[in-house]
């Protein structure tokens, strides 16, 4: 009886192992790339019919986010001083889907009217070696002006790079 | 007689250089217009209210103490647009949603159009800025042609802003669906 207990508990110790052990490996933070600035490229929208000013909020957004977690340097798109920074990681962006969406339908309906945008996000070096690609959404279902996706949008888009770079900036 | 009649001509002829004079003035005086300012200018705050005009070359933004100037030269491209907003005002437009059976959802469905204004610009290390505002319909294009005329660029044809739009039947993909 004593036997079989025992062998019960060594099985329920070794199945606790076994499903506990990918979990916290999943958990694990990946290895950081290390960065001494980043350079934020103008949104592109070839694919995509996308309002102007949904661009150029979106590449704002994006530069502010980025300076709010951390990042020391965040240099523009077409800064000259960016050219001699080593370590430098430049961010692509381009639009892969938009749905205007009307600020009108969300607060009537609560449920209709939202807008929506997805952007491929690639991190490059300068020479174009890429280092990181992933797709973000911005969303507002409820209140607020269509623009609001485009800050919903930044602020994912800088937790990608607060995860994936380090800079001297960011802890 | 005679002195009458030369009173008269020298009235005539001040008056004329008056009317002269004040339209010469009023065509040189820049159009002002209130705007908000969404973002994009530095050290101006998002959402600023102020004034826009196109001064001196410059594409100038007052709002309160704070004074923001723009180069047209160094503008890459503007652009107008059409959009709408809330003709109730944020405060006022949240404490109505408590209404009792859904009746403060009745305040959203009144809105105002508004022209939008885009503007590209490089500052001095030849880093791209993008700036938006925010103004009254049919103030948009006469700031894009103030900015066209003093140098800055244009990469789209003057476009048709939210009075435009409101008679043509085919949809601005600037404009928010309805």
């Amino acid at each position: 009886m004593k036997r079989i207990l025992n062998t019960g508990i060594w099985l329920f110790v070794s199945a606790l192992f076994l499903v506990a052990h990918p979990l916290l490996a999943e958990k694990t933070q990946p290895v950081k790339i290390n960065t001494a600035a980043i350079q934020v490229e103008m949104i592109q929208s070839d694919e995509v019919k996308l309002p102007a000013e949904f661009q150029v909020v979106l590449y704002e957004n994006l530069i502010r986010q980025l300076e709010k977690i951390g990042f020391s340097q965040v240099y523009r798109d077409g800064d000259r001083s960016a050219a001699n920074v080593a370590d430098l990681v430049v961010l692509h962006s381009t639009v892969r889907g938009f749905k205007a969406g009307s600020e009108r339908a969300r607060e009537v309906t609560t449920v209709a009217g939202a807008t929506s945008i997805t952007v491929h996000c690639q991190f490059t070096r300068p020479d174009g070696t890429s280092l990181l690609e992933q797709d973000v959404n911005g969303k507002v279902r409820f209140f607020g002006g269509n623009l609001r996706a485009t800050h919903d949008f930044a602020k994912k888009a800088a937790h990608v790079a607060n995860e994936n770079f380090s800079t001297p900036g960011i802890k | 007689m005679t002195v009458s009649v030369r009173r008269a001509l020298r009235t005539v002829a001040l008056f004329g250089a008056v009317v002269v004079i004040s339209g010469v003035n009023a065509q040189q005086s820049p159009t002002v217009v209130k705007v908000v300012q969404l973002t994009g200018l530095p050290r101006v705050k998002q959402d600023a209210k102020g004034k826009l005009s196109v001064e001196n070359g410059n594409l100038h933004f007052t709002s309160g103490k704070t004074v923001s100037d723009v180069s047209a030269s160094s503008i890459l491209d503007v652009v107008t647009g059409s959009d709408s907003q809330k003709a109730v005002g944020k405060t006022i437009g949240m404490l109505s949603m408590a209404a009792p059976y859904g009746g403060g959802r009745m305040v959203s469905l009144f809105r105002k159009k508004i022209d939008t204004l885009t503007v590209q610009y490089l500052d001095a290390d030849g880093g791209l800025h993008g700036a938006i505002f925010t103004m009254p319909v049919g103030s948009a294009d006469v700031i894009k042609k103030d900015l066209v005329a003093q140098g800055a660029h244009t990469t789209a044809p003057p476009e048709p802003t939210a009075s435009a739009v409101a008679n043509a039947s085919s949809p601005s993909p600037n404009k928010e669906q309805k």
